[in-house]
């Protein structure tokens, strides 16, 4: 079975959203920015319906949620409080701490893993940004 | 008179054979050392081989994109007695190097796994395999956080608790 047919629900999601959908034989590039965290979310849901526990080897979903510069975005740490540090890296000396669920302020994207946030005290730094969920 | 007019024919036939013979002195070998002599002033064309008979080129050989085998004719037909090219050249897309891209990866990874010391990732041709145990619960951030590097493939061979 080809893989955009094992995949079905999640091409066409993400096809409806103008996320890219690349076939390269044995493994299915799902690339591109969604308008929101709930819909991210749903393309991870049904990924681990129709591949329990990701254990094909055959998709890599890199769906991020749109981020706008200077916008708000939320601590989607598990419960923790999530670093903030000098620079981008976890080697850099941590400067701050948001609390979970905290609403803060994206400044601007170092990298796609690393985005300069300000937090409700006015500190700036580093935060990682899978732990960041952009909110409208 | 009649000797002169004899030999000035003569003369007449020589200096056309003259001629002649010099139209067909152009040897393919020296258009094929000429030719060679062009192509290796460019070391994008360097697995090109060429053959000339009757001043006709043609190319046999591998280069890297359509633009270098375009190059390549444009280059032989430049020539001088180079009649025309015959482009047999075959495109062979170069292996890609993925020395940066796993470099970025192993990187970018020590961050991905900071949370997940149970874990532990390969990277080989910009596909991360990943080995060890982890909590079903944390698996789909680890998963998001790996997949967000945006790998070749992600291999996962982790134990899920």
């Amino acid at each position: 079975m080809a893989l955009v047919d094992k995949y079905k629900e999640l091409v066409d999601l993400a096809k409806q959203y103008g996320v890219t959908v690349s076939d390269e034989g044995n493994v299915l590039r799902v690339n591109g920015e969604v308008p929101s965290g709930a819909l991210k979310d749903k393309m991870w849901e049904i990924y681990d319906r129709i591949d329990p526990n990701f254990k094909s080897n055959d998709l890599v979903l890199n769906v991020n949620v749109k981020a706008i510069e200077g916008g708000k975005v939320k601590v989607i740490t598990r419960e923790s409080n999530l670093n903030i540090r000098k620079g981008p890296g976890t080697d850099q000396p941590i400067v701050g701490k948001a609390a979970h669920g905290d609403i803060i302020t994206l400044i601007s994207k170092a990298n796609d893993q690393w985005w300069l946030v300000r937090d409700n005290d006015g500190e700036e730094g580093y935060c990682y940004s899978q732990y960041l969920e952009p909110v409208q | 008179m009649k000797a002169f007019r004899l030999v000035s024919m003569l003369a007449l036939i020589l200096a056309l054979g003259v001629a002649t013979t010099s139209c067909k002195k152009v040897k393919d070998a020296d258009v094929q050392t000429a030719v060679q002599t062009a192509l290796a002033a460019n070391p994008d064309l360097a697995d090109v081989s060429v053959a000339v008979l009757d001043q006709v080129a043609t190319l046999t050989g591998t280069v890297q994109d359509d633009e270098t085998k375009a190059l390549a004719e444009t280059t032989v037909a430049a020539v001088k007695n180079v009649k025309s090219v015959v482009n047999n050249l075959e495109v062979v897309p170069p292996a890609p190097d993925f020395t940066e891209i796993d470099a970025a990866l192993n990187a970018a990874l020590v961050d991905a796994l900071k949370d997940h010391a149970t874990v532990v990732a390969e990277v080989k041709e910009g596909v991360v395999t990943l080995t060890g145990e982890i909590k079903k619960r944390d698996l789909q951030t680890l998963m998001e956080k790996v997949n967000a590097l945006n790998p070749q493939q992600v291999v996962n061979n982790i134990t899920v608790k």
